[in-house]
């Protein structure tokens, strides 16, 4: 599919057309208990159209060029018809200039999975009981053209997942998302990063229910900023579906948690130069000191709450790029150290919310939770979850570490880049 | 792309043990609204080959460029992948030539998005009259059109249309908040818009909220507890249909949704008391989780999960079927044409038995009657879960009394199934999406049961 071509037919049709257009190609290895299980390899193209007219608004996407002689009729009556969108303003209507991404991945490109995969089990077998995890190698191309822009940016990137069980079958994970030949040595390192956590593995018991202090790992403090900062997207503060509503320039964390929604990153996979609409992408601090600083915004947002628009389109629903945590200054070894009595936590899943606005849920640790005291070791847990308020969480964060990583894992964590985070009274529930 | 199949397949044939050629479509209808504003109205058309061979191990490949030489070049490098060692064996199963479909009453073609938007906004302006202040909904609809053929034979077409709604509700009285969730969906037309008599259950669930918003939470403490059909729903399909996912019993899936706290040698070993069945069905018409042959071209058919408090049938598909010698039981679903077949579920019960819900009712002293739920979530291994009462009442001396705010039972799966001593008659379902897989797969589902009734959980 040719974008203009596509452009072309739309619009002398309607008042603004904009279209994006995506070209991909992602090979992904999965494997469990020390074998590969499959390799998917995705090649794929497929084009994002918006169309408004008198104040009404029409999205389809297209498989093929040859489809829009079908969705046109249809979406043309849909737009002489439907009730208009009381939401969309206009799509942003500046010439806009976009930043040149840099691109630092040769070494990573030449990486071959199913090679890589296979070396890191080899690696790691003979410590462990098994292991399992995933590869990814994402190239994508994405043109957009709008009435007033047009511009093409690359995303290039490798994740890397392990999951192992150690000998008594306890399991720990790790999670490496770089789009930079700098972080080759971590990604060739994975293999001595699960084997540590592994090694911290002893005294296996069922937790104990209490208030905790608790390092969250990088891995985990992800899955919580990647709850929380689409919950600033003005689409999520205007249903009123979100613990930033009614709380700008409120504090909602210490004055150590600084939470940026950050495309401008080039080094990390999500990294964008402009979004869905033609606005520049640009890094938006959302929490400052623990100040609720901004909300996220496309243009029609941006004109409705009377600020510039943070480039984070979505035409329907603005939604952050990738986050990064601003980090402190404290050495992890220093903060297990100085803990008396707490936990570590590496990962959590199944993140539910009963309060949107207060940010009131519950989240189920998993691959490492281990019990310190007088700042050693001394157990591994299981079966414990968090029962807690997002609020609460980081109103008690205590203290960030120097080193961060960059993660990502599944549906659970976007593309994240945060350092190791302490917090005090973190509730902890289990199963009676 | 549907054009290329055959030639797809014979190419994919000379190169592969086992070659898969599918081409599925998805065309989908979408109105969105947010407090009242429509804020978007949208079509797709998502469609394409998926590749799957089969030699040292398995490749799946996916392409929607309709170019004979690059399908071609898809096929060689699937080709190359499949050739590199790990798991390659599929059980063996009768190829079927086949073709089926679900009818529509009402058929999606022919709703116009103004009737749509028009439905929409009826259901949005009675709740506003509601005072519920936060609301986003949205009505959609797929229809999906598949041409599955395998190396082995297999011929299969099938058209399966399906409507879905879904709401999410906040209500805010002098800053007590509470939310909720109304979702449905069904296999089939728009006829779907009369079963599901939206207006009457938006208004009731506007109700609970509102009430909810002002009660009181109960003492912590053991009480007795009448659960609906929701949340047995939600308790079969979390942990009674994910850990009898045989492809999470053999690891496949461990660095993701996890694994399960049954083991591959557990068929027969007890998880509740004897009144407990649990049925996984993907053949109950209309459901949204409805099909009759599955992605692997295997024969879909009802499948005791738990009998008798039991654990008696694991869901398979092919892959992992083959990796534990046995036949497939036909739970291969994918989401999209681009995605990797897996084990999933469809329609997942409790059976229902002989009690009504008075009957139910009567004998408990101090208890909760539970209907639907708020926050929930379980572990890795499908375990140690949670679940958050959203419509809930006290129980005392067999009277339902007052509304009871977010009781909270933390449990694992063995204590909930074995604390039911009573099953009632009544059977509903409800809708979801059930996640699972990497890159992740919601499936459509159907999850329900009747009330039950369980004695002394702790309750806070």
């Amino acid at each position: 599919m040719e974008i203009e071509d596509i452009y072309t037919k739309l619009e002398k049709q309607v008042d603004q057309a904009a279209v994006k257009l995506s070209r991909s190609r992602i090979t992904q290895i999965r494997f469990s208990n020390n074998i590969i299980d499959i390799s998917n390899e995705w090649n794929e193209e497929s084009a994002s159209v918006f169309l408004s007219k008198n104040g009404r608004t029409f999205l389809f996407d297209l498989r093929s060029e040859k489809d829009l002689e079908g969705i046109m009729p249809r979406s043309l009556s849909a737009l002489e018809r439907i009730e208009k969108n009381g939401d969309f303003v206009s799509l942003n209507d500046r010439k806009n200039s976009y930043r040149k991404k840099t691109m630092n991945d040769k070494k990573l490109r030449e990486i071959e999975g199913q090679e890589f995969v296979n070396n890191f089990i080899d690696a790691v077998k003979p410590f462990v009981r098994r292991v399992g995890g995933v590869f990814y190698k994402k190239d994508i191309e994405e043109e957009i053209r709008t009435p007033f822009n047009s511009g093409t940016q690359r995303q290039f990137g490798i994740e890397f997942v392990s999951r192992a069980f150690d000998n008594s079958d306890y399991p720990v994970q790790t999670s490496l998302a770089t789009s930079t030949d700098a972080d080759l040595p971590v990604l060739m390192k994975q293999e001595e990063a699960v084997l540590n956590l592994a090694s911290k593995v002893n005294n296996i018991k069922e937790g104990k229910e209490g208030k905790y202090n608790v390092i969250f790992s990088p891995l985990c403090f992800a899955s919580l900023v990647s709850y929380t900062i689409p919950m600033a997207s003005a689409f999520q503060i205007d249903s009123g579906m979100s613990m930033f509503a009614g709380r700008m320039g409120e504090k909602v964390g210490s004055s150590s948690l600084t939470v940026y929604d950050d495309p401008s990153d080039d080094g990390m996979f999500n990294s964008k130069t402009f979004d869905d609409e033609g606005s520049p992408a640009k890094k938006t601090p959302v929490i400052e000191k623990g100040i609720v600083k901004n909300f996220l915004h496309n243009f029609s947002t941006s004109r409705k709450y009377k600020v510039e628009t943070t480039g984070n389109a979505g035409i329907v629903s603005p939604n952050p790029w990738q986050i990064s945590v601003e980090p402190g200054n404290e050495e992890i070894d220093d903060m297990t150290s100085s803990t008396r009595k707490g936990l570590f936590i590496n990962n959590t899943w199944y993140t539910r919310f009963q309060d949107y606005r207060e940010g009131i849920l519950s989240t189920i640790p998993r691959d490492g939770i281990f019990y310190i005291e007088n700042g050693e070791i001394k157990e591994s847990w299981g079966g414990v979850r968090i029962s807690d308020s997002l609020l609460h969480i980081y109103k008690n964060i205590e203290g960030m570490s120097r080193e961060t990583n960059k993660v990502k894992w599944w549906d659970e964590t976007m593309f994240t880049k945060t350092p190791f985070v302490s917090v005090a009274d973190v509730n902890i529930s289990r199963s009676k | 792309m549907e054009e290329f199949v055959d030639k797809a397949l014979d190419y994919a044939s000379k190169k592969a043990n086992y070659a898969e050629i599918r081409f599925l479509s998805s065309s989908r209808n979408v109105v969105l609204l947010k407090n009242g504003t429509v804020s978007a109205t949208g079509y797709s058309v998502d469609s394409g080959l998926a590749i799957r061979l089969l030699n040292n191990s398995i490749a799946f490949s996916s392409i929607n460029v309709p170019n004979w030489e690059r399908i071609k070049e898809e096929i060689d490098r699937a080709a190359r992948m499949s050739e590199r060692s790990g798991r390659n064996k599929f059980s063996s199963e009768n190829p079927v030539r086949d073709s089926w479909e679900v009818g529509e009453k009402k058929k999606i073609e022919d709703l116009t998005f103004e009737e749509r938007v028009s439905t929409m906004k009826e259901l949005d302006t009675l709740l506003s009259n509601e005072k519920i202040s936060m609301r986003i909904m949205s009505l959609g609809d797929n229809i999906e059109e598949e041409y599955n053929t395998n190396s082995e034979g297999m011929s299969l077409r099938s058209r399966l249309p399906k409507v879905s709604f879904f709401a999410m509700l906040g209500f805010m009285d002098d800053g007590s908040f509470e939310q909720g969730t109304a979702e449905a969906g069904y296999a089939g037309g728009y006829e779907a818009l009369d079963e599901w008599k939206l207006d009457e259950r938006l208004r009731h669930e506007s109700g609970v909220l509102k009430r909810a918003a002002v009660a009181k939470k109960l003492h912590d403490g053991v009480y007795d507890l009448v659960a609906g059909p929701e949340i047995s729903g939600i308790v079969a399909h979390e942990s009674a249909g994910h850990p009898t996912e045989s492809d999470r019993i053999l690891g496949r899936e461990m660095a993701q949704a996890g694994e399960s706290f049954i083991k591959k040698n557990d068929r027969g070993r007890r998880v509740g008391s004897d009144i407990v069945s649990l049925v996984d069905d993907p053949m109950h018409e209309h459901s949204f989780g409805f099909y009759k042959f599955d992605r692997d071209g295997v024969k879909a058919r009802k499948r005791y999960l738990y009998k008798n408090g039991l654990i008696n049938e694991f869901l398979s598909n092919r892959e992992s079927a083959g990796r534990m010698d046995e036949k497939s039981n036909g739970a291969s679903r994918s989401s999209e044409w681009d995605k990797e077949p897996l084990v999933r579920m469809s329609t997942t019960f409790i059976e229902p038995r002989d009690h009504s819900f008075e009957e139910l009712v009567e004998n408990v002293k101090e208890g909760i009657y539970m209907k639907s739920f708020t926050e929930w979530n379980i572990d890795d291994i499908r375990f140690n879960e949670k679940y958050v009462g959203r419509e809930a009442y006290h129980i005392q001396n067999g009277e339902i009394k007052e509304v009871i705010r977010r009781p909270v039972i933390e449990t694992t799966t063995i204590n909930f199934y074995s604390s039911i001593d009573a099953i009632g008659k009544d059977l509903e379902f409800s809708a979801g999406t059930c996640g699972k897989g990497d890159p992740m797969q919601g499936v459509d589902v159907w999850m329900g049961g009747p009330h039950i009734r369980l004695r002394s959980l702790n309750v806070r």
